[in-house]
């Protein structure tokens, strides 16, 4: 019987397969063969506000941060974006008719941002957030059309995705998006008000935040929203309303470090920098406080007061760990923690210094971070990394030491954590 | 109020000194100039960026590099052996100059500085550079990057930095065994 039930189910599971199959391929297909290399280049003439909404909407969905690589041509494309599967190259979104979207129709651009599908039938890979952008009325992704279409033409050609087999087959993607392809992604905060409302938008769709806060299943996919994860070296923290409250962060302290790059709470480094110079700057008051509302809810948690260090974190905060600090991490940032206003960012309230996950923390002790310049002309020093000065053992005592006093964290880092970061 | 204090013990120039009793939280810099006497080293930035105030750190027997002055607590530096812009050129017993070092008499016979203010740290960061190629030398066709790559972090604000290059850069080359292709 009970044989006979798990045969029964496995024909069923076959036939659900291969129709599944089946209808896969014939949607291929149809993709594929509706789909154009060649055909008229495009001219596109749009209202001067349209085209003006669409600079704005550009830079609020961060076209520039994957599609402008460093020193490159404005949209010309080619920055690599390596990942688990292999490496990928952000295409040339520029009007160019042989290297960039030059042919490419209103439809088209429409149909790669809500559907992942190129103008010639095939697969985007979901490194291209259209996971996110499948939130995004016409009405803005015809903005942005327009205003790329009227940005100058660049003749770069685009570099070939270099994924592993078997990721290197496009069709995959159709199973990928039946199962992870959602019309929207889920609500971070509790909220209802006109910028709630504007801030999911933000936040989910235009800014996708998601893509690089959100941690990614076995397959790729985004899992709990805005959870944080370690997409790179440097991990992206926890974004929702506990986890950013737990660190200190109020709606006045998102809105600095969104606008200008850094707040109390400290400054922006690694990927989160670019970010904020081709993007986040570049949204109006109205929308920062729309992003900071969503992220925190229509009703803020209190940001958490740094709790009194008890003996034993102090006994943990050892004496080792403090004469690093003491040695050299006080010269820049000061015995008492407050850092140099728009020099060094300061430890006290430091966000990095206050996230359970020591990763951050480690990795700018051992790497350093270059010389940031921010919005109006503000900058911080480059920090020299450390890890030629400091042992696996002292770097843990010296994160400990941070965590324990600044971060109100447990001193529980072991050098074998260090190690491994190294 | 009292400032809590340190023992520190270091050798400096090959001499011994110590251990005296620092403050807490002092820079490196400071116990140079205020504690010690040794007032060559420059403070400029006091940030860690414009490296007018490094000195070697002789690692171990093989390996020396750089540190600023500036923002390394004294603390740092206990047990450690360093030398300073003090101990470059080659002295006799009283302490009376024998001879500037090959890089000391390169700055001076290429005009490399104008104010000076720089020069303790460029001196330093190009003898660490030619102990390094004494132990790793590098073909002659790198040598350009190499000094570029080695000095590039000193800050000057007069002369720009071009006869500081060309001189090491020269020195480098005139001197058997910093590099390493047939001549």
């Amino acid at each position: 019987m009970i044989v006979r039930r798990t045969g029964l189910r496995i024909v069923i599971i076959t036939a659900v397969v291969l129709i599944a199959g089946v209808a896969a391929t014939a949607f291929a297909m149809r993709n594929l063969w509706s789909g154009k290399t060649d055909g008229p280049v495009q001219v596109v003439s749009a209202p001067a506000d349209v085209v003006a909404r669409g600079k704005y909407l550009t830079e609020a969905a961060d076209c520039a941060g994957c599609h402008t690589a460093p020193g490159g041509a404005p949209f010309a494309g080619g920055l690599a974006m390596p990942s688990g599967f292999g490496t990928i190259y952000a295409t040339n979104i520029t009007p160019d008719p042989d290297d960039g979207i030059g042919r490419w129709s209103a439809e088209d651009f429409w149909r790669a941002l809500h559907d992942g599908i190129r103008r010639d039938g095939q697969q985007l890979y979901p490194a291209m957030p259209y996971t996110s952008y499948r939130g995004m009325p016409r009405a803005d992704a015809d903005a942005i059309y327009a205003y790329l279409m009227r940005r100058p033409a660049m003749k770069v050609a685009n570099r070939t995705t270099e994924l592993n087999f078997p990721f290197n087959i496009r069709l995959g993607m159709l199973g990928w998006n039946t199962l992870f392809l959602h019309d929207s992604l889920p609500a971070v905060s509790a909220g209802s008000s006109p910028a709630w409302q504007r801030g999911r938008y933000l936040v989910n769709v235009l800014g996708h935040c998601g893509e690089c806060h959100t941690p990614r299943g076995i397959a790729g996919e985004m899992t709990s929203s805005l959870t944080g994860f370690a997409l790179g070296r440097v991990a992206a923290p926890d974004i929702t309303p506990g986890g950013l409250a737990s660190r200190g962060w109020t709606g006045a302290g998102l809105r600095a470090y969104l606008g200008r790059g850094f707040a109390r709470q400290g400054s922006a480094f690694g990927d989160m920098h670019p970010v904020i110079m081709l993007s986040t700057r570049n949204l109006t008051a109205e929308d920062l406080d729309a992003v900071a509302i969503y992220l925190l809810g229509d009703n803020p948690p209190p940001p958490a007061p740094l709790l009194a260090t008890d003996a034993t974190d102090s006994a943990a905060a050892s004496e080792a760990g403090r004469m690093s600090y003491v040695a050299l991490c006080a010269g820049c940032h000061g015995l008492d923690g407050n850092g140099v206003p728009n020099t060094v960012v300061a430890m006290r309230n430091n966000s990095t210094l206050r996230l359970a996950d020591p990763r951050n923390l480690i990795v700018v002790m051992l790497d350093g971070i270059r010389a940031e310049n921010f919005p109006h002309h503000a900058s911080m020093q480059a920090m020299p990394g450390f890890s030629d000065k400091l042992s696996d053992a002292e770097a843990a005592a010296l994160a400990n030491y941070l965590r324990v006093i600044w971060g109100g964290q447990k001193g529980d880092v072991a050098a074998s954590v260090v190690r491994t970061l190294r | 109020m009292t400032l809590p204090t340190r023992p520190l013990t270091v050798t400096i120039n090959g001499r011994r000194y110590g251990p005296i009793d620092v403050a807490e939280g002092l820079m490196m810099i400071d116990v140079l100039h205020e504690v010690l006497g040794l007032t060559g080293s420059r403070l400029g930035c006091g940030i860690g960026i414009c490296h007018a105030c490094v000195v070697i750190w002789d690692r171990d027997e093989r390996t020396s590099e750089e540190v600023q002055t500036c923002i390394t607590g004294a603390g740092f530096f206990d047990g450690k052996r360093i030398r300073t812009i003090e101990g470059i050129a080659r002295r006799d017993d009283k302490g009376n100059l024998l001879a500037l070092s090959p890089v000391q008499q390169a700055f001076l016979d290429q005009f490399s500085f104008q104010c000076g203010y720089c020069t303790p740290g460029f001196v330093n960061a190009a003898t660490v550079l030619i102990e390094r190629l004494e132990r790793a030398p590098v073909p002659s066709a790198q040598v350009e990057a190499t000094v570029a790559a080695a000095l590039e972090k000193h800050i000057c604000r007069c002369t720009g930095y071009v006869r500081y290059y060309q001189a090491v850069r020269d020195l480098i080359l005139a001197t058997p065994g910093l590099t390493r292709d047939a001549a």
